[in-house]
């Protein structure tokens, strides 16, 4: 299938002394999902970062191949989703403000109806669509946090801890989402949950 | 094309957000209201000799302007760090859009503040201007100079702590030239009628302007990125 493949190899990462990351190497195909564990402080969370390109790595590389040619790095925010608990939404805009917003930065205009049924699927009520997102629980954010990741259908997903503060059926839902995902684009989850690592055709363990 | 759009996108975020919290508008506004009074309270338009006015209003204007715009324009990124959207604004949005859609806001902020402050100072103070249109001149000159100046000190300083002190120390460097001539420029409308005798002074703004926002242009995407 087309789409994009994040290669990645020699990475380490260093905050001064302290080694976060030492040689980890991989591929994140399309079709499937590349699920990365590991204790705390293994550093899944900065080896997601790093395949975001929010962070610099210090060693190794990152490519986002599409159709056998790389994509530049300036281009990668147009392929990609992220949901991290370190990346937040407009806690003053409303749940569909924030996606129109997310949207047309990329350049691309949808309609509210669209922005909507993202919503939807992500078991939001239309009640809520309009209300500040400053007024949600914080299962409700992270519904609205997991909606900015996808409703731009990005090539390449990135989720990070995806069901923090999710209930029971929050967390099926997000299951049935990332499978549904996993047809069309590359996804990379970092998570501790088993119930998580099982969504994985392959699994990354990091050590500290 | 594309990225104008995406600019006042930001801009339209940026007004939203500001319309309902309103945290630059009060906290510039009041800095601005206070110190206006303190110092008409103290000095007010008859304490200073007739032929000293026009160089100590147009003084006393910009250093206020200064201080109640670095009690604001700031807040352009250091919120964003504070929310935790800066990362999620870094991956949607290019570069050169998120400096101009901050860039375009502090602009509107700086704008309005001088539309707020000025008459208030020409009544409190007894400021009185020889060319209006002139003033105007220098006050948009200004406005763009700080504006654009201080988008870019404020991406610097977002990250790091104690912020507020910071910008202020990274941009005297940058802004005292631009107010030495805002200064000069103000003073210039305030006493000489002809358009023509403001020109060398606006021509400084307007270049030390040029040269801030062409280096930024440059500067901007390492900054955010790393």
């Amino acid at each position: 299938m087309a789409g994009v493949e994040v290669r990645f190899s020699g990475l380490s990462k260093r905050f001064g002394r302290r080694a976060v990351l030492r040689n980890v190497s991989g591929t994140a195909r399309p079709g499937e999902v590349l699920v990365v564990t590991g204790p705390n402080g293994s550093g899944k969370s900065t080896l997601l970062n790093i395949l975001g390109g929010l962070l610099r790595p210090s060693q190794g590389e990152v490519a986002y191949l599409a159709d056998g040619r790389t994509v530049p790095k300036e281009e990668w925010h147009r392929h990609l989703g992220v949901c991290a608990p370190d990346l937040s939404v407009y806690e003053e805009l409303s749940a569909v403000e924030n996606l129109r917003f997310f949207t047309q930065v990329r350049g691309l205009r949808l309609h509210d109806r669209e922005l909507a049924a993202v919503l939807e699927q992500l078991g939001l009520k239309g009640s809520d669509f309009f209300r500040p997102v400053k007024q949600f629980s914080s299962g409700m954010l992270q519904r609205v946090k997991l909606a900015q990741a996808l409703v731009h259908r990005p090539e390449v997903l990135l989720l990070d801890e995806p069901s923090s503060n999710l209930d029971e059926a929050g967390h099926n839902l997000l299951k049935e989402l990332v499978m549904a995902w996993r047809a069309q684009a590359t996804v990379v989850v970092a998570t501790n949950d088993p119930r998580e690592v099982a969504w994985g055709d392959q699994v990354l363990e990091l050590a500290h | 094309m594309n990225l104008l759009i995406e600019s006042f996108t930001i801009l339209r975020k940026e007004l939203t957000s500001e319309l309902r919290s309103r945290v630059a508008v009060s906290s510039v506004g009041l800095f601005a209201l206070t110190t206006l009074v303190a110092v008409a309270y103290q000095i007010g338009p008859y304490r200073i000799h007739e032929q000293d006015r026009p160089h100590l209003h147009a003084a006393l204007l910009w250093i206020i302007v200064f201080f109640a715009a670095s009690s604001g324009l700031p807040r352009v990124f250091v919120k964003e760090e504070d929310a935790h959207t800066a990362k999620s604004l870094r991956l949607a949005a290019r570069p050169g859009a998120v400096f101009a859609g901050k860039f375009l806001f502090n602009l509107v902020l700086l704008l309005g503040l001088e539309a707020f402050l000025v008459p208030l100072f020409a009544v409190f103070m007894g400021f009185s201007v020889a060319n209006l249109p002139a003033l105007v001149l220098v006050l948009v000159a200004g406005a763009l100079g700080l504006a654009s100046s201080a988008t870019m000190v404020a991406a610097i300083i977002s990250r790091a702590t104690g912020s507020a002190t910071l910008f202020v120390v990274l941009s005297v460097p940058l802004v005292l030239p631009m107010l030495v001539f805002l200064i000069q420029g103000t003073r210039t409308a305030a006493t000489v009628p002809e358009l023509s005798a403001l020109l060398p002074s606006l021509r400084a703004v307007v270049s030390l302007t040029g040269v801030t926002l062409v280096s930024s242009a440059f500067l901007f995407p390492v900054v955010w990125h790393d």
